[in-house]
Order: structure tokens, then C-alpha cells, then sequence
């Protein structure tokens, strides 16, 4: 079975961890974003990944290699010469994504984090027996997305509307789709929208049906949506009873630890933190909400909150560290510094406090 | 071995490195700093065309932190392009401003030179070499160091010199103080005899005696200015140049022209218009001309790279200049602007104090501008590579940085 992650563009949201690798690599839960999917296809039987990227090709390779041999799963990258939407990357890569078998595809939006039911999406595929499924999520504000309008008992897919003014539903495009290829007849090799062109044609047949994804949704593709985002994975790998999750006198709630991390004596972590490899927390260290990337020391007396630490980077003694501050790679903040939600690029020091949320280039 | 046999002189630029100076962001998280083009012309093209006027330079040297195969090329075509030999030196860790010549003295003595001149990249100036030359064989000392007079309130910002007002040697130096010392400043152009290297090994080699040695207080070992510092890493400012003042090792030779340091983008653009004065006094052909009729209206200095294509009532300067390939399209104003490679700047725009970074889309009646200050953060509007200013919007005061599309206005902003 194929899949196809639609990676896309530039990342600027993450920025500035998207300065230093491209946004599929930054690391969520310790783990880079894009192999919670790949990992998660792989579980289900998928044999090869198709990546729709358009930018730093060179990079994502390397990476995949790595990854190829570990995970005996195949992986191509399918590259766009010019942005082509949310449904011209699946014409692009079109031959990676037919064999003869005619197996239905799945395509994955690169920015979301889930639980990945794929199993029992293929299941509710085979059962209504339609040309395309996809996955909707309940949210707060449905008028902040495009809301998929169903039919209560069969999830026959009605119509769809992008940012309503007035209640139609709850229900959101989850961005996880699984396509029959003659799904692929119908999309040109330009740029083209899957939500607003393709979709809504498939709808109008009857053709489309949602099923309601099981736990949690997130995308994660800016910091406050990361923050969030760690929070509901945590708990779900809590909810599954996980041994990955850190257990201890020094750790409260939903903690993550690499088994590469160092901590000392006397700190208290969590709830809701993320620590990667080869970090060292020292002693007297209180961490909350935030995510620690690989490579970082916490010097001692440190307090960490709701806040992207990222890569190689180092915080001073007695730094007090919060309100969505995000550090980018190799960022060394100075002993005793307090950071308000500074926003902070790499290779930079910062030897004074920043009191309300700013930017340092 | 005759001593009448014409002796070769070399010059060393210090180019840095990609993490170093970041303050010169967004503009160089896509370029190197001493790539980025000034009157037209990348920024380390000035000092080497000013090496270039030097009788009997043999070769340039330049050294930084940069990976080889981004100035491979650009080496290359500047030594084809300006008929002058140039190698790039990777440091594989910083020594010093003095230990990355000395890390360096075999190749740099490769032809037994007698004289080395030692520049920064990100120095704007008239690089009066021949005439710093001149003055340093008169006074006959180790090395002579390019000054300059500033205002006394600006001058704590870099190395305050005091040099004795008959002979010239340097009497005293200081770096950064925080109370008046002097209000002539290091330009941060020198040239130095081979003895030199003699000096830098000296304070080498009495460091690491003295780390043998010296037992520091745990108190001490914090204050900053006592972190011990790798025997090799060698600073010519606090090690060598303070040290030796006074005694008769050091001379100054002071320039009236004009000097600034590139530290920032908005300095970029002033510095640009600093070498488009320069271009109008020696070199007048270089720079653009037009009345609006055949070509656009052009005042003051102005650059336009042969193959931009700039249309006939657009009206540009002062201070513009525009790279390769751009296309300035009908009614457009450009002031004191640098407009970089492949940009497109559609009818009727405006652009004020701003540079506008590689391939960026500046739409039709949209205003980029800035209050001009080159030295405040917002100062001048940078937008970074590939950036679309959609049609109408207004960007002030701001810097975006690369592949972001503006379609609101914004004041005083950082776009990430």
C-alpha cells in the first residue's frame, strides 16, 4: 500500500526552528514530525511513502536515508517546481502512487499530529465502499477551518464550508485521507485546492464519506499549537498506559525523557515536557509545559516554562524561561536572564533580560 | 642574494563566518555577508580592488569560517575577473583576530613578503593602501594602523587610539572604554612587517606558561575578562596592539575620508551610498544616467547592473542601486534603495530607505519605506529573499524575512 505526505512549503511558522532543519524534521515528542506518520503508515502495512516537498529536497534525502534502512519502509521525495496546492502534488506523483493492485492511497497532511486510526479507516472505506474517505476532527471554533457537513448515520459527506459565519457544524477537515487512484483522474498537474475543487466534486457524487477521528488533533505547525500539541500526545501516551513516559518523585504528569538525557538532583519536571537525547538537566531544575531539544544543557537553578528550547542550545543558571519563548538551534542564554516570550534565532547570546515578547535576530 | 632585489607585499582580508555577525540578518541567512553587493559590487570586491592598486601585491589572502565551496566559485571569478591572485583560508576554529594571521604564516610567507596588510571585510572606507604603505616605511616599525577621527561621543564604540602628535607611534590603546581615552579610532586596516608573527607567538607561549603557572580564585575565574583564553586564541587588540603601545613597535596614519563600519543592513545601504560617491569621483562611468526620455529619470548616484531592465518613466535614485536581472516596471520611485538580484518591482511602486532581498515581488501602487536611520533597528525595511509585497500594501519601519507574502500593511515590525 502507498501514501503520500504533503510536506509543502517554507515552514515560516516554525520559525526560527525551521531556520535550521526543514519543518518535517523538527523534532515533536522527541521524535522528528514526519516519523510520527512514517511510522505510523509502516504499522499498517504501507510499503512506500511518497514526500510532496518544494523546498531543501537535499536535506529531507539525507535524512530519509537514514530512515529507509531503519524502518524497511520505501521513501521517494516528489518535488514541485512550483507551488501546487493541496491537490497538484497527488497529479505530480501520480505513477508513485498507482500499481496494478489498485489499493487505495492514503495522503497525510505533514503538519498534523494525531492518533492515526489508519486501520479502522480502511475499514470504514471498505464498508461504505465510496471513492474517498477522510478523517474530520470536532473543534472549539469551526469558523476558524473549513467544515465538513455530514449525514449523521452514514458520514456521507454533504458539502463543505470554508470559515462559515454561522454554525453549520463542528467538524473539521483533519487533513488524512484515504483515496481511491481514480481519485487521481480528476486532478490536473496545477495548482490546485483538494478542500475547495476536488472534494466538493466528489461530495456532490455521493462519493465522499468522513469518519470522526478517535482522540486527539493538533497541527502543530506553529509554536503555540506545538505547545499544545505535546500536551495531547502526552496524554494520550498516558491514556495507552505508556512505558516511554518518565516515572519518578521528580516528575509530575506527562514527562518524556530520551534515555540519553541526563537529570539531576532535585529538580521537578513536568507536566507536559518533552526531553531529548543527549540533554543535561542539572540539579534544581523545574521544567513545565516545554519541550527540550537534543544537544541542551539546563544549568542549575533554571525555570523552564511553555517554551521551545531548541537544539544545542544552553540556559543559564537561575534563568527564568517562559511564556512561549522559543529558542532557535545553538541559543546561549546568560546566567540569572529572564526571558518573557523572546523569540530568539540561532547562534545568538543573550546577555540581557528580554521583558516582553520580542524578537532577537 | 642581493638586498637591491624587489621584495613582494601580500594583503589578508578577514571575511568571518556564517555565525558570525548575526546582526547583519535577515540578509545574510541566504548569503554570506561578504557576498552581498554594495554599489553593485559584492562587499569584499572593495578591498580587493584596492589591494589591487598596490605595487607589487603578490597575492590575497582571505580567511573565515565560511565552507569552502561557497567561495570557490566567487574566488575564482574575482581573480579572473579583476587579474589578481586570491586564495580562501578556512579557519577550523577561532583564533583571534591576531591568531587567525598567525594560524595562517606559512602560506601567507609563501613568497617571502615584506609587508603584510591585514583588512576587515565589513570595513567601508577609501582603503588608502599605497599611502599607508608609504607612511608605515618611514616610521620603520613592526606595523602602522589606519586611524580616523569620530565624533568623542561615537568613539567608545571601538578601539580609541592615542598617538604622539610629531612621530605618529601609537602611545596608547584601549577597546570599547567606557570613559573618554581618545576620539581617533582603529579603522581596522593595518599592514605589518613578518615580524608580526614573532609578536603573536610571544603572547602564545607567555599564556600558556602562565596557565601552568597561575592559580585563579574561584571569584576571579568568573569575572569574564579573566576566562582563560586557548594559548592559540590570540586577540590583536587587547593582546597585542595595547600591550605594545608606547613602546615604539606601532605607528598611526590618519585618514580624512570617509569610514564606516558594516555591522547592520542599514549600514549596508549607507555604506552602498558611500561607494556611489566614491564611483562618481573615480569612476564616473560606472554609474547610471538618464533624463526620462530614451532611459528613466535618474538623480544623484545611481547603479543599474547592464542587465536589469528599468523602464522609461520610472524615476530612480538618489543612492539606488539595482542588481542583475531586476525589472523596475512603469512609474516606479525608487530612493535610497538597494534592489537585489531577479526582483520585480511592478507599476507605480514606491521604495524608500529599504533593500529589497533576491527575487521579491514588490505589487503595483505598494509602498516600501522606512524613516531612513541607518543605525536604529527599523530604520531602513529589509525584506528578505524571495518576499511579495502584494499590490497596494504598505510595509514601514519593518524587516520580513524570507518567503513571506505581505498582504496586510505593517509598521514597526519583525516579520518571522
Amino acid at each position: 500500500m502507498k501514501a503520500l505526505i504533503l510536506v509543502g512549503g517554507f515552514g515560516t511558522r516554525l520559525r526560527p526552528l525551521t531556520l535550521s532543519v526543514p519543518k518535517p524534521l523538527v523534532d515533536f515528542a522527541n521524535k522528528p514530525m514526519i516519523l510520527h506518520q512514517i511510522e505510523a503508515l509502516k504499522a499498517i502495512g504501507v510499503t512506500e511513502v511518497v514526500l510532496a516537498i518544494n523546498y531543501q529536497p537535499e536535506v529531507m534525502l539525507n535524512f530519509l536515508k537514514d530512515f529507509e534502512a531503519k524502518l524497511e519502509i520505501k521513501i521517494t521525495c516528489s518535488q514541485e517546481t512550483e507551488p501546487l496546492g493541496t491537490a497538484g502534488p497527488l497529479a505530480l506523483a501520480r505513477d508513485k502512487l498507482i500499481d496494478e493492485s489498485g489499493e487505495p492511497f492514503f495522503v497525510l497532511n505533514s503538519d498534523v499530529i494525531s492518533e492515526y486510526p489508519l486501520k479502522e479507516m480502511i475499514e470504514f472505506h471498505k464498508s461504505h465502499g465510496g471513492e474517498a474517505s477522510i478523517m474530520v476532527t470536532k473543534v472549539d471554533e469551526p469558523s476558524k477551518y473549513g467544515v465538513v457537513v455530514t449525514e449523521e448515520s452514514t458520514g456521507k459527506v454533504e458539502r463543505f464550508v470554508e470559515k462559515p459565519k454561522l454554525f453549520v457544524g463542528n467538524k473539521i477537515n483533519a487533513g488524512i485521507y484515504l483515496l481511491n487512484p481514480s481519485v487521481l483522474d480528476r486532478i490536473q498537474l496545477r495548482p490546485t485546492s483538494i478542500e475547495k475543487e476536488i472534494f466538493p466534486k466528489i461530495a456532490a457524487e455521493g462519493k465522499l464519506y468522513a469518519m470522526v477521528l478517535p482522540g486527539f488533533w493538533m497541527d502543530i505547525g506553529q509554536p503555540k499549537d506545538y505547545i499544545t500539541g505535546l500536551r495531547l500526545y502526552l496524554d494520550s501516551l498516558r491514556k495507552k498506559a505508556s512505558p516511554k513516559l518518565a516515572t519518578g518523585t521528580h516528575i509530575i504528569g506527562n514527562v518524556l525523557v530520551d534515555e540519553s538525557a541526563k537529570i539531576g538532583e532535585g529538580c521537578l519536571i513536568g507536566p507536559d515536557v518533552a526531553i531529548g537525547p543527549g540533554c543535561v538537566v542539572e540539579s534544581g531544575v523545574r521544567l513545565s509545559c516545554c519541550t527540550v531539544m537534543r544537544g541542551v544543557r539546563i544549568k542549575k537553578h533554571a525555570c523552564i516554562s511553555s517554551s521551545i528550547i531548541g537544539w544545542h542550545s544552553t540556559v543559564g543558571q537561575w534563568a527564568r524561561v517562559e511564556n512561549m519563548t522559543i529558542l532557535g538551534e545553538d541559543v546561549h542564554v546568560c546566567d540569572e536572564i529572564y526571558s518573557n516570550g523572546g523569540v530568539v534565532l540561532p547562534h545568538k547570546e543573550i546577555k540581557s533580560s528580554i521583558l516582553k515578547p520580542e524578537i532577537v535576530m | 642574494m642581493g638586498g637591491s632585489e624587489e621584495r613582494v607585499v601580500v594583503a589578508v582580508i578577514m571575511v568571518g563566518g556564517p555565525t558570525k555577525g548575526t546582526r547583519f540578518r535577515p540578509l545574510s541567512l541566504n548569503t554570506p555577508k561578504p557576498l552581498f553587493p554594495l554599489a553593485g559590487q559584492p562587499m569584499v570586491n572593495h578591498p580587493i580592488s584596492a589591494c589591487k592598486r598596490i605595487p607589487n601585491l603578490a597575492q590575497i589572502y582571505l580567511i573565515g569560517f565560511y565552507e569552502e565551496r561557497e567561495f570557490a566559485l566567487f574566488v575564482s571569478s574575482i581573480s579572473n575577473e579583476l587579474r589578481v591572485p586570491v586564495r580562501y583560508l578556512k579557519e577550523d576554529k577561532p583564533h583571534g583576530s591576531a591568531g587567525g594571521l598567525y594560524n595562517f604564516r606559512d602560506q601567507i610567507m609563501e613568497e617571502s613578503p615584506s609587508h603584510i596588510f591585514l583588512l576587515n571585510c565589513d570595513v567601508c572606507c577609501s582603503f588608502p593602501l599605497a599611502d599607508l604603505l608609504e607612511a608605515h616605511m618611514s616610521y620603520r616599525g613592526m606595523g602602522t594602523i589606519l586611524v580616523i577621527k569620530v565624533s568623542p561621543e561615537s568613539a567608545n564604540q571601538f578601539g580609541e587610539l592615542v598617538a604622539d602628535p610629531v612621530t605618529n607611534e601609537l602611545l596608547h590603546y584601549t577597546e570599547k572604554p567606557e570613559t573618554f581615552v581618545s576620539d581617533r579610532i582603529n579603522c581596522g586596516v593595518y599592514i605589518f612587517t613578518p615580524d608580526i608573527f614573532t609578536a603573536i607567538q610571544g603572547v602564545s607561549s607567555q599564556r600558556k606558561d602562565r596557565a601552568t603557572l597561575r592559580r585563579v580564585s574561584s571569584f576571579e575565574a568568573l569575572q569574564p575578562a579573566n576566562r582563560s583564553l586557548p594559548s592559540d586564541f590570540v586577540r590583536l587588540d587587547q593582546d597585542i596592539l595595547s600591550p605594545l603601545a608606547g613602546k615604539k613597535q606601532f605607528y598611526v596614519y590618519e585618514t580624512t575620508d570617509y569610514w564606516e563600519q558594516i555591522k547592520t543592513p542599514g549600514m549596508s545601504l549607507k555604506c552602498s551610498g558611500l561607494y556611489l560617491a566614491q564611483f562618481r569621483r573615480t569612476s564616473p562611468d560606472l554609474l547610471a544616467s538618464g533624463d526620462g526620455t530614451k532611459n528613466a529619470a535618474i538623480s544623484g548616484n545611481v547603479y543599474i547592473h547592464p542587465s536589469a531592465k528599468v523602464h522609461p518613466t520610472a524615476k530612480i535614485g538618489p543612492n539606488a542601486s539595482i542588481s542583475a536581472n531586476a525589472r523596475i516596471g512603469a512609474g516606479v520611485r525608487l530612493v535610497n534603495c538597494i534592489i537585489l538580484d531577479d526582483v520585480e518591482v511592478k507599476e507605480n511602486a514606491v521604495v524608500i530607505h529599504a533593500i529589497v532581498g533576491w527575487k521579491s515581488s514588490i505589487g503595483r501602487w505598494s509602498r516600501v519605506q522606512a524613516s531612513g536611520d541607518h543605525n536604529t533597528k527599523l530604520g531602513v525595511t529589509i525584506l528578505g529573499e524571495s518576499v511579495t509585497v502584494e499590490d497596494e500594501v504598505v510595509v514601514i519601519n519593518s524587516i520580513v524575512l524570507p518567503n513571506k507574502t505581505m498582504n496586510v500593511s505593517v509598521q514597526e515590525e519583525i516579520i518571522l
